[in-house]
């Protein structure tokens, strides 16, 4: 691609991130990480972190904004650990032995386990984190930040 | 020139002594050269899972740093003749060998021997970068135990962080009824977390007491599974393809009377 079109498609997707977005956050400050996270590993990263892969037990992600895992989590994973109250954790499995988003730690209760049927999403919602099927009908519903 | 293969787990007590000592039994029945190294240094074991203790003169440490040949150290198994151990120190601890010294003591077995087997100690610090330093592949041990799993996943990622791509993975101890219940964990479960080749499955017998105790390892013994077992595995590292051993065995109605009557 020649110079003038790549700083082109640059400032286009620039342009998308000012306007898309109301989180603190910009769309562009984001990591793609291509493998499984195994145990002892840890991802951090101040934007946001998409993983292509499971994370393992034993294992940390931890983002200033958005964390989606493209398979199983089954590690922690801290979303707005900057203190963003509005980030989200997405994961085709949902099922971490600890979630935190800001400064809010949740786990599963005693005795149960997370028995995720479907891709889920944990936000914060009047207080306290929720956890909701994962729909994919567009910025109304997916409704991150 | 043969290749090097580290035998490692992380946890302790999963099986990774026992695992090298019939490996290496195995693949010598099979009639290649085969030298296992213990490098569990101040509290080798490898020496007395293989009844050889009576025998040790040098050592690795001694090798290592120059005070006997090598050839000197490796002492010949009762059983076969291409059969070598190389044993740990007793008497020093794991700071006393490098990982540099490691590679070049690998580099020299690996022209004499096809096999060489290295005992890898529990853990992830010196112990074990010593070991895997001159490895060619990595075979990991674990038990079907969430902690296990835990241990075999860190180990795993280090592995592939040092360059040892695809390791393969033993499943030691376990118990088919257990499984049945859903008291242990499944193999595919195992697999799904630690993603890396299954190398085989050895089940829980009661006959690898006797023969560490006794130091003749199992898979000299007709009659044990554990030992059928690793003699699929030294198989199986050669090349060939051997299916996964039937594990749950019926038991007759003949045989339960007999067990009941004390035979």
């Amino acid at each position: 691609m020649s110079d003038k079109k790549a700083d082109y498609v640059k400032q286009e997707m620039t342009e998308l991130a000012k306007t898309a977005s109301n989180c603190n956050i910009p769309d562009n400050e984001t990591i793609l990480v291509q493998r499984t996270i195994r145990s002892g590993q840890t991802v951090q990263y101040s934007g946001h972190i998409v993983i292509l892969g499971d994370v393992n037990p034993g294992a940390e992600i931890i983002a200033g904004g958005n964390i989606m895992v493209l398979g199983c989590l089954r590690g922690i994973a801290h979303a707005g650990a900057l203190g963003n109250q509005l980030a989200v954790v997405a994961a085709f499995r949902l099922e971490p032995t600890q979630l935190r988003i800001a400064n809010h730690i949740t786990r599963a209760p005693d005795g149960e386990k997370w028995q995720p049927q479907q891709p889920e999403v944990a936000r914060i919602k009047n207080g306290v984190v929720v956890i909701e099927k994962l729909q994919s009908m567009g910025e109304r519903y997916l409704n991150f930040c | 020139m043969g290749e090097v293969i580290v035998i490692t787990s992380g946890k302790g007590g999963v099986g990774k002594t026992t695992t090298t000592a019939n490996i290496g039994t195995g693949l010598a029945s099979l009639g290649y050269k085969v030298v296992m190294v213990d490098t569990d240094i101040g509290l080798r074991n490898l020496d007395v899972v293989m009844g050889l203790e009576n025998r040790i003169v040098y050592d690795i440490v001694d090798v290592v740093h120059g005070h006997c040949r090598l050839k000197q150290a490796l002492i010949k198994d009762k059983r076969f003749e291409d059969l070598f151990l190389l044993p740990a120190s007793q008497t020093r601890d794991k700071t006393s060998v490098t990982q540099e010294q490691m590679r070049k003591l690998c580099k020299d077995l690996k022209e004499e021997y096809d096999y060489v087997l290295i005992d890898c100690p529990a853990g992830i610090e010196g112990g074990f970068k010593n070991a895997i330093a001159g490895a060619d592949k990595a075979i990991v041990v674990t038990t079907p135990e969430v902690s296990a799993v835990r241990d075999a996943d860190r180990i795993v990622g280090l592995l592939e962080a040092n360059d040892l791509k695809n390791p393969k993975l033993i499943i030691n101890r376990i118990r088919p009824h257990m499984v049945k219940k859903g008291d242990m964990m499944d193999i595919d479960d195992m697999i799904e977390i630690l993603a890396i080749e299954l190398l085989g499955v050895v089940p829980e017998d009661e006959f690898i007491v006797v023969s560490t105790n006794k130091g003749e390892p199992a898979v000299l013994d007709k009659n044990s599974m554990a030992g059928q077992a690793y003699r699929n595995i030294s198989l199986r590292i050669t090349g060939e393809n051997v299916p996964l051993m039937q594990l749950d065995v019926n038991v007759g109605i003949m045989k339960k009377l007999r067990k009941l009557i004390g035979f």
